[in-house]
């Protein structure tokens, strides 16, 4: 690929390292053991803030089930997409995977095929079992089996799709 | 060691989903950071954005209305802009390679996967004030070079702009 011509390159002053200074640099030990120290505080709220999320995504599905266009899959593509980042963060590793297999089928359907709802509901269910189980082990035998089911039939309905 | 003077910068933290603004912000006021702004959405944070002046945008990928990637390119190219310069982390649950040229070419200077850990911004905050890029303006981009390194242009020929036929000849 031919590159684009003319091209202009910069180094503007760097503002913040005079700003902060920071000597020679390097991460500051003493303000990420604060920060782990405040995380920790944080963590018995995950339980909640993960409840929040999937209710979130049920009240999207809710909303793509009684009126299925652009905006209300977007909405769900979104909570899905939202859990997938937010669930490890939260220590839901398992919720993460089945959230992430769930955005990946509604971002690679091609936006004029219907969602399959039988589909959704089942990552749905298994995130509210997940969640309600508070199950975190990611080598759980049941867990990984259930995840690798919803790969497949993810897989299947790509697939077929778009072929 | 360092030392940074964290209370010295302001930051700007967009993303629409409220949890994950607190965990941020609670990691960056760890860090001694004292002014954090918060933005729920795109459109919120263009006004901060305008009002503050911030020194680093931490700011997620996937938003209702206006996306991170829409704002970063307003920041970048919009006139009312009060710094096209300023350094933009995104946070994303999007790590494949397809996506991650799409931010950058949209003008993101660092990433942070997410799961967010303390090490990983901590180690993107450092990036921005230790390693900053040199910004680049052609016809169709503005932002950050999207090269990691070698700042000095290449002076060897340009195979690339060659047909694979001519290239396969010679």
């Amino acid at each position: 690929m031919k590159r684009q011509q003319p091209i202009e390159l910069f180094m503007p002053p760097n503002m913040l390292k005079a700003k902060v200074g920071g000597g020679l640099g390097g991460m500051d030990m003493a303000a990420m053991k604060r920060a782990e120290s405040a995380m920790d505080g944080l963590k018995s709220q995950f339980g909640d803030w993960i409840a929040g999320d999937v209710k979130a995504l049920i009240e999207a599905r809710a909303a793509y089930a009684k009126s299925a266009d652009a905006n209300t899959r977007g909405a769900l593509l979104r909570r899905a997409h939202d859990i997938k980042g937010q669930a490890p963060t939260f220590d839901f590793p398992l919720i993460a995977r089945v959230a992430g297999s769930l955005a990946r089928m509604i971002g690679e359907l091609p936006p004029t095929t219907a969602l399959p709802l039988s589909l959704i509901d089942a990552h749905v269910n298994a995130i509210q079992v997940i969640h309600k189980q508070n199950l975190k082990d990611t080598n759980d035998k049941i867990a990984q089996a259930l995840c690798a089911e919803l790969d497949a039939r993810v897989d299947d309905v790509v697939k077929a799709a778009t072929k | 060691m360092s030392n940074y003077r964290f209370d010295r910068l302001k930051i700007l933290v967009v993303d629409d989903n409220a949890h994950m603004r607190k965990l941020v912000v609670t990691i960056l006021q760890a860090f001694g950071v004292i002014q954090i702004f918060e933005a729920e959405s795109g459109d919120r944070a263009w006004h901060i954005l305008r009002e503050s002046n911030p020194d680093v945008i931490l700011l997620d990928w996937v938003m209702e209305g206006m996306s991170g990637l829409d704002l970063i390119q307003m920041i970048r190219t919009n006139p009312q802009t009060p710094n096209p310069f300023v350094p933009v982390i995104m946070l994303t649950g999007h790590t494949s390679l397809d996506h991650v040229a799409r931010a950058r070419d949209a003008g993101v200077n660092e990433f942070i996967a997410k799961p967010v850990s303390v090490k990983t911004v901590m180690s993107r905050l450092v990036a921005v004030i230790e390693h900053p890029r040199p910004y680049v303006r052609t016809q169709g981009y503005f932002g950050p070079c999207r090269r990691r390194r070698g700042v000095e242009e290449y002076r060897g020929p340009e195979r690339r702009s060659e047909s694979p036929k001519q290239q396969a000849a010679e």
